[in-house]
């Protein structure tokens, strides 16, 4: 018993230090802890209660709807408020009152009203790195091509943030278009040649290839030697096939380039005082949107789009039937899409061509909700009858 | 009798050494109260997982102006940033990220021709087999019920293990605290039902989060259409964060 002894003591020892342990993860631990995994749970109510200092377009939109409505509409729509105008926690709080508005001064509750030309180029600068299809400026060029004399004027002083395009319509309800390929979408410089004079160039579309009369037409006025159609028609790509073309008519679209003002070359282009330029002119409507175009509309193209040139030929519908339809089998060819992408047809017509797969059960539908004037595009009483004997 | 003394001395200081550490184990245990949380069950119903368009980013750096806002970030940390990725004619990479980008992209890194050029945000990656939740000595870094890669930082101790150990190089040490830091996807927004800062502030739509366990989120149909890649797959880490349009020099 007594060689035992020192077994003993050490046993209690080593239980004790473990009685210790215990009683120390006991009350060390904290309490939440290992409820529901190796970690703390209350730290999870402790993160969720940090309070959100970026207010979102819906919080703003409450108070400052007018100017919401005018953003929604043009192409900075999906620009949050934030980006421009800082987080708004201190501004939110200020004005809703009570007990959280307690320790905040009037200065802080201000926002940011303008940007400077910095803060617009952090989108807009033109960099090898952003998509082709974003606008972008060249500060240079762009102070060049509009003969802007002082290199530090700002943005806003010609473009309202709100409005940056002045679209005339509305984004959603824009005319859709196929693509059209510029020629800095494959080449990274500047482009001397047409691509007309390079052998073996593949075929590009331009503007011309289709709207022949009216380019013809605006090459012989004045404005064709310093701009080109999408200086006022802007273009925007949706998706690799289709895209939507902004025709810019109106008055402040004009006035980018032909309003005097102190910052820019007063010889060129021709100058005019605003609105003094028409505040003498009795007999027009001044509430006019595209009210240049009354008077000056003889300075760029005959306003009246005729596309004779449809990219079917005249005789396309007989023509093209033997290419897509094999009378011997009397089905459509399944080769097309060699050439054509399945969405060929429908980027334009916007209806599978020739039948939707559920032509004949929804075909009325279809009609009613197309309307008839798109079907007699293509559609003459004898249509059927070309491809159906 | 000297002998016996010394035996005496010597039980009495264990006795009086364990009554010690254990008094100051009390009087160092901290009796917390408990903030309000929705309920575990509640948060099972989540898991959050974030898409990055690489497509479509402009490089503008206005997520990383509204991260730092809204998280109070440390100046030269960034728990979200932008890199640019520039490849010449010559087939020579160049990647760089001017301060996160904050202030945007002022040139090009070439002067000559660029035959690939795209900007690819980061963030956090909210890996379901996170390295830096495994290495935390004291269970400070951890996943919470509805996915997301939080820290404690009243449990931190700022030993850096898991800075050393994100292969993303997304936690930091904050020296104004001395606990680590990192993305929480902004849990505070999130778990109010408003979307975190960065993708509140992108213009281009270039950033979406969304619940993965909900079949019928925007998320899961965007993953059902498009291809997407992950960052560094090859460790194993199974991020949560999803690349749009993810280009092979991407690391």
């Amino acid at each position: 018993m007594k060689d035992k002894l020192h077994i003993i003591v050490i046993f209690s020892i080593i239980v004790g230090i473990i009685i210790i342990a215990q009683i120390a993860d006991l009350l060390l631990k904290p309490a939440s802890f290992d409820e529901f995994g190796h970690y703390r749970w209350n730290a999870i109510g402790d993160i969720q209660s940090q309070k959100s200092v970026n207010q979102s377009i819906n919080t703003c939109k409450e108070c400052h709807n007018k100017i919401y409505q005018l953003h929604e509409k043009d192409a900075h729509y999906n620009v949050p408020c934030v980006d421009c105008h800082g987080a708004g926690n201190l501004h939110v709080a200020y004005h809703k009152g009570g007990n959280d508005a307690k320790n905040i001064t009037s200065m802080q509750a201000v926002m940011k009203k303008e940007y400077n030309l910095e803060g617009c180029l952090f989108c807009h600068r033109k960099l090898a790195a952003r998509p082709s299809d974003f606008p972008q400026i060249d500060k240079e060029q762009h102070f060049k091509f509009l003969h802007v004399t002082d290199s530090t004027t700002k943005c806003t002083e010609c473009h309202s943030p709100h409005e940056p395009v002045f679209l005339l319509t509305d984004v959603n309800q824009s005319r859709l278009h196929p693509i059209v390929y510029r020629c800095n979408d494959c080449h990274n410089k500047a482009v001397k040649n047409s691509y007309s004079d390079v052998p073996n160039h593949p075929k590009i579309f331009e503007c011309k290839d289709c709207h022949s009369d009216i380019v013809n037409d605006f090459n012989k006025r004045p404005h064709h030697n310093y701009v080109e159609c999408r200086t006022c028609h802007l273009f925007h790509k949706e998706d690799e096939t289709i895209g939507r073309i902004y025709k810019n008519g109106n008055a402040k679209f004009c006035l980018l380039c032909h309003e005097k003002k102190s910052f820019k070359d007063d010889k060129y282009p021709p100058k005019i005082e605003w609105p003094a330029h028409i505040s003498k002119i009795e007999n027009i409507k001044k509430t006019d949107e595209k009210i240049c175009l009354n008077c000056h509309a003889n300075q760029i193209h005959k306003m009246a789009l005729s596309n004779n040139k449809s990219p079917h030929g005249s005789n396309w519908r007989s023509e093209h039937k033997n290419f897509a339809f094999n009378k011997a089998d009397k089905k459509m060819n399944t080769s097309c899409s060699l050439c054509h992408q399945q969405d060929f047809c429908f980027s334009c017509h916007k209806v599978e061509i020739p039948h939707p797969e559920d032509f004949a059960d929804k075909h009325k539908e279809i009609i009613q909700k197309k309307g008839k004037a798109l079907c007699f595009n293509c559609h003459k009483t004898e249509f059927c009858k070309g491809c159906h004997d | 009798m000297e002998k016996m003394e010394r035996r005496k001395f010597l039980k009495l200081g264990i006795y009086s050494g364990a009554g010690l550490l254990v008094g100051s184990f009390y009087a160092f245990s901290n009796k917390e109260k408990s903030p309000d949380v929705k309920k575990y069950e509640d948060l099972l119903q989540y898991d959050w997982g974030f898409i990055v368009d690489t497509t479509r980013c402009i490089g503008c750096g206005a997520c990383v102006r509204a991260c730092k806002i809204e998280n109070d970030v440390p100046d030269s940390f960034f728990r979200t940033w932008v890199e640019r990725y520039e490849i010449s004619d010559k087939e020579v990479v160049r990647v760089d990220s001017p301060n996160g980008a904050i202030e945007s992209f002022k040139k090009n890194n070439f002067s000559g021709d660029v035959v690939k050029a795209f900007f690819v945000p980061k963030l956090c990656n909210h890996c379901v087999n996170s390295a830096c939740t495994q290495v935390c000595p004291v269970g400070a870094s951890f996943h919470s019920p509805d996915g997301v890669v939080l820290i404690d930082k009243k449990h931190c101790v700022g030993c850096g293990y898991c800075v050393q150990a994100c292969p993303y190089g997304c936690r930091y040490i904050d020296h104004r605290k001395g606990t680590a830091d990192k993305c929480t996807l902004c849990y505070h927004r999130i778990s109010k039902g408003e979307s975190p800062a960065c993708v509140n502030a992108c213009p281009r739509n270039a950033r979406l989060y969304g619940n993965l366990k909900d079949p019928k989120s925007q998320i899961r149909k965007i993953l059902h259409k498009r291809r997407y890649g992950l960052l560094k797959p090859d460790l194993g880490t199974n991020p949560k964060c999803y690349y749009i349009g993810l280009d092979m020099e991407v690391k």
